[in-house]
């Protein structure tokens, strides 16, 4: 091959990878993707750098956050105090404004409840309250009615006041008084329990923690970032009032409408995930497999993973990610068996390397 | 030099089998150096220094020292061990405890312990602790098998002896041996190699390794191993046979050979016609002694005696003229005799009368090579009954010389006394009484191979009327002093008698050191030199040797040069075991396996392009794949697509967007792959990885990678 070619050759590929760092949407071709998808994606950028702003080192968890976000599930943190929970909550629900008049003037982008034991679910909830002007009672809304919500210390609160959190998760809907108030249609919750101080706590059954898309065990930050969060903590404390990128409520809405339609869920994923569960169920070491429900929540938990790396697939990497965060929380092990990732990881190998070698054929 | 902390270190397998290989090389080094205790030791030696630095060298006492002080304190070691050997076997005193032997043992027992333990330590220490050491190692364990193997160098097939002999005299072709040996080494050495794990050595490189053998051993089977150039003794035999052709200052003093060779291969013998001995042997003279010279019979010096004697090798046709034995009693048999041993005489098959040098067919094996025209006797016993000796040619001179015998009157008298009994018609027959002499000697004589005669003054006399304890040479000396005193021409014959069953229905026959033999015969009118050979009824030792068959077949084919000995060669493996066949139907598996392979491996890199659209993303990625299977690289079990291309992103950055781009394809939508990149593009992305592969790769890698016909197989 004359060296001129060469060159002609190795040019497309060097224009590509131009191209590519100028859209975000790396391997969409443009003819393939309907500018839709494109439009999503640039939303969960815009939220993933608005957020990454204000959270140092955590970029797994914020990935994680938003892809629950846009899946229309709930993430349970575990953690330790002051490792950066509210932040990420507060900025990732102040980074979606809403500014539609006709939305309900009750519901704020970002709220947080401490919950402690003696908290009542008209705290959580809201209440009716006695208006004297009026002579009747109004329903006052309690902090629960928001985009973002911060269920702090969740497991601190006794059952009663859990239950009622839960049903909200679930059902999205307020019910007091026999009067129905339905919540947000992006109503979040970010709930964190201490792993460590278990003293005088109701920890959550596992059905209840079934509620959680995930549960994410948080580690602290390695050394760089926290020594960044050191330098620049003032800097970012100032910049927050100054300017902010947000994202608009709708927009995500739709985000969340496009990649549920557009990314697409091979049948070899499903397949491999259906092979994933029942080798969990058959493993000895496992008491009680993962429901069929848990693989139906991780559907569109998968699309938003694969939109986030910009993709138009979801792909192995996606469940090797979420797949244990899903999985952690609602499969329950045999006595002794402490090592949930080594049972996982030992289930996944063969249907993902069928997955994997499934593309050649 | 950065310590290396291996982790996989304490499994006790790989020690094992490390282990087992470096004493193995410790066995065969010491094999020549040492006595069987010393290998023993050494082999142990290794055994333990090998176990004790796998499994301490991560543990406090060994982990807190220096390679330096390591290996002194394993120099100090051997010092030591070196310095008690040498008092075990210096002073007296355990010498005389036990006994020299035991003690020489128990010094190279512990000699070879120390000093295989000191080096065993050193080069694990070594080999744990740095990236050099294994490498030290792998080249002790070749080394030990390159000396052993060393000798061969030259193609030759027979060095070292206890291979070549081995094979040889088993029929076997020692390349196979050899081949086996090297072979052996080699994957003792691929073994080696691997067990090192943390040198990121590949699986699929010592597939290479084999591959190579297994090429080198098809060549030896389609080419043969190369004929060696400069030898001069084919090791054959060992050491040169006294047979009888040397010269000797007294016969009788070879009494004290040993019996260790006495199966030595001297001559082979094929026979042209058809011939089987009346008296149960075949004789073949070689020489006589007939000129008693004062003290005992020895070679003659008068030129009219011994007339059917040639006394010297030919270049041309050597015949006897005079005074040939009458043919109506004997027949004429041709056989062709190769030496595997020099002599000055040709032999030949009682009676020899014409000698013809032949084509030596090979060189090497055969001293020389002649065909013999021998009288074979067909007399019975009824033709020597009655007759006549010497020959009516002889001069009064020449009879005499045949009738001289010492001056010792016993001879006489005992022959005497023998005859006294024989019935009055035969009492003047001259075979009737050299049967009677022979009877008593076969009656009397106890055959032995230890005797004390061999530096008496007349050693047949100190024989015959001593303890009657002798060999060959005792017994025909013996007879032939008594056949003269009874005024029979007499002589003693010097050859090779070979018992008939040793022929086993063949056309060959193989002389042994062990057929040397000395004879008593007569002159009979008309008859020639008849064999009236003593065969005592008692023997202190065993003469006999195991028949071998095979050898002497081999060696016949040999001689004859014919197709046959191919085939005998085919014969004996198939007869063994259908070795051939099976290595044939092995290799031509092997080669098809091969060729399929590489077929398949350049099928697959040919085909992306040319197949109708819609499969590039599937082809293109697959070529690609196994360029990097060939240099090594490919996804491991359960990994996925995307960790692989990261995993490799520093060798080839655009495989990343290849591998997306081809999970777009295989897991996106109809839509994706419908109206994704077109082949041209493709083509270009896969170009452009094979150009960073090309680029960033060992050009050592990518050369095996080019070679190794079972790379794509790591694709997946």
């Amino acid at each position: 091959m004359p060296s001129d070619s060469i060159a002609e050759v190795a040019d497309p590929i060097k224009d590509e990878d131009t191209n590519l760092s100028a859209t975000p949407v790396n391997t969409l071709e443009p003819a393939t993707t309907s500018s839709k998808l494109v439009q999503a994606v640039t939303v969960l950028d815009t939220l993933m750098t608005c957020v990454k702003r204000q959270v140092l080192g955590r970029d797994d968890v914020i990935e994680l956050a938003i892809i629950a976000l846009i899946a229309d599930g709930h993430v349970l943190l575990e953690d330790f105090p002051g490792s950066g929970k509210t932040t990420l909550a507060k900025a990732l629900g102040e980074a979606i404004v809403s500014d539609d008049t006709t939305a309900d003037e009750f519901i704020l982008p970002f709220r947080r409840i401490q919950f402690t034991p003696d908290l009542l679910p008209s705290d959580v909830t809201g209440v009716p309250v006695f208006d004297s002007n009026s002579n009747a009672f109004h329903f006052r809304h309690g902090p629960i009615f928001a985009h973002l919500v911060l269920a702090d210390e969740i497991n601190r609160t006794s059952p009663k006041v859990q239950s009622a959190m839960l049903e909200a998760m679930g059902e999205k809907q307020v019910t007091v008084d026999n009067v129905t108030y339905p919540l947000d249609s992006l109503f979040f919750v970010i709930a964190t329990q201490n792993p460590l101080d278990l003293i005088g706590t109701y920890p959550l059954p596992t059905p209840q923690l079934d509620r959680f898309l995930f549960k994410v065990t948080m580690d602290h930050i390695d050394r760089d970032s926290e020594l960044d969060v050191l330098e620049t903590y003032k800097e970012r404390r100032d910049q927050a009032d100054t300017e902010k990128i947000t994202v608009n409520r709708d927009e995500v809405l739709a985000a969340r409408k496009t990649i549920d339609e557009e990314v697409v869920v091979s049948t070899a994923v499903k397949t491999a995930l259906v092979d994933i569960s029942r080798n969990l169920r058959d493993d000895d070491r496992v008491l009680q497999g993962n429901s069929t429900r848990s693989m139906v929540l991780l559907m569109p938990a998968l699309q938003a993973c694969a939109a986030l790396r910009h993709r138009s697939y979801v792909s192995a990497e996606d469940i090797e990610l979420l797949l244990p965060r899903v999985l952690g929380h609602r499969i329950e092990l045999a006595p002794g068996v402490s090592d949930f990732e080594k049972v996982l990881a030992e289930s996944m190998r063969k249907p993902m390397e069928v997955l994997a070698r499934g593309t050649l054929n | 030099m950065a310590v290396q902390k291996a982790g996989s270190v304490n499994h006790y397998m790989p020690t094992g089998l490390r282990a087992a290989i470096i004493a193995t090389g410790y066995w065969v080094l010491s094999l020549s150096l040492t006595v069987l205790s010393g290998s023993v030791a050494s082999f142990i030696g290794c055994l333990l220094a090998c176990y004790a630095v796998d499994i301490y060298i991560n543990r406090p006492p060994l982990e807190r020292l220096r390679n330096p002080t390591i290996i002194a304190a394993a120099l100090a070691f051997a010092l030591i061990s070196l310095s008690l050997s040498a008092l075990i076997t210096g002073s007296g005193l355990l010498p005389n405890l036990l006994s020299p032997i035991a003690s020489y043992n128990l010094s190279e027992f512990i000699k070879w312990l120390g000093i295989s333990a000191s080096i065993t330590v050193s080069l694990r220490t070594l080999a744990q602790r740095t990236s050099y050491g294994a490498v030290l190692e792998i080249l002790f364990v070749a080394a030990a098998f390159v000396i052993t193997l060393a000798a061969h160098r030259n193609g030759m097939i027979h060095r070292p002896f206890f291979i070549g002999d081995f094979a040889l005299t088993r029929g076997m072709d020692p390349s196979a041996i050899l081949m086996a040996l090297g072979c052996g080494a080699v994957v003792s050495l691929a073994g080696l190699l691997m067990i090192e794990n943390n040198q990121r050595r590949l699986p699929y490189h010592f597939a290479m390794l084999g591959l190579l053998c297994f090429s080198l051993l098809i060549y030896v089977r389609l080419f043969g191993i190369p004929t060696p150039q400069l030898t001069d003794d084919l090791g054959l035999t060992g050491a040169e046979q006294s047979g009888s052709g040397s010269q000797r200052e007294n016969p009788f003093r070879d009494g004290e050979n040993d019996a260790s060779d006495k199966e030595a291969p001297v001559a082979i013998v094929l026979f042209r016609d058809d011939y089987e001995p009346t008296g149960g042997a075949y004789y073949f003279r070689e020489s006589a002694y007939s000129q008693f010279n004062g003290s005992m019979l020895d070679f003659t010096t008068n030129q009219s005696m011994d007339l059917d004697l040639i006394e010297h090798f030919t270049n041309t046709r050597a015949e006897i003229n005079q005074q040939l034995p009458a043919i109506d009693k004997r027949e004429t048999v041709t056989t062709t005799i190769g030496m595997l041993v020099a002599h000055r005489n040709p032999f030949g098959l009682d009676t020899p009368v014409a000698y013809e040098n032949t084509p030596n067919p090979n060189n090497l094996r055969f001293k020389r090579t002649y065909n013999a025209t021998s009288m074979v006797p067909q007399f019975e016993f009824d033709d020597l009954l009655g007759r006549e000796t010497g020959h009516t040619d002889w001069s009064e001179e020449v009879l005499e010389e045949y009738l001289e015998l010492p001056s010792d009157p016993r001879y006489q008298e005992l022959a005497e006394s023998l005859i006294v009994n024989l019935r009055p018609e035969y009492a003047n027959d001259p075979y009737a009484r050299a049967l009677a002499v022979k009877t008593y000697l076969d009656e009397n004589g106890i055959y032995s191979l230890k005797n004390d005669h061999a530096y008496a003054e007349d050693p047949a006399a100190s024989f015959l009327f001593g303890d009657l304890t002798g060999y060959c040479m005792h017994f025909s000396f013996a007879a032939t002093y008594m056949f003269r005193s009874l005024g029979i021409p007499a002589r003693v014959g010097v050859g090779y008698s070979v018992p008939a069953r040793n022929r086993a229905g063949g056309s060959s026959l193989l002389i042994q050191a062990v057929h040397g033999h000395a004879w008593p015969e007569i002159y009979f009118r008309g008859l020639g030199w008849v064999i009236v050979d003593p065969a005592p009824q008692q023997t202190l030792v065993d003469m006999t040797t195991d028949p071998q068959n095979s050898l002497q077949q081999l060696l016949g084919d040999m001689l004859r040069n014919d197709a046959s000995f191919e085939e005998f060669l085919e014969s004996q493996q198939t007869s063994l075991f259908p070795l051939r066949t099976l290595m044939n139907v092995l290799a031509a598996l092997v080669l098809a396996t091969l060729l399929t392979a590489y077929l398949v491996k350049f099928y697959r890199l040919w085909i992306p392009g040319r197949l109708g659209s819609g499969q590039e993303y599937r082809l293109v990625y697959r070529a690609v794949l196994d360029k990097l299977s060939a240099i090594g690289l490919h996804r491991n079990y359960g990994e996925s697509r995307e960790d692989f291309a990261n995993r490799v992103a520093d060798l080839t950055p655009s495989f990343k967007q290849l591998t997306d781009n081809h999970l777009a394809c295989a897991l996106g939508s109809e839509a994706t792959t419908a109206a994704g990149m077109n082949m041209e593009q493709w083509k270009i992305m896969g170009q452009a990885v094979d150009k960073e592969i090309t680029s960033n790769a060992e050009s050592w890698k990518t050369i095996l990678g080019l070679i190794n016909p079972f790379s794509w197989l790591l694709t997946k």
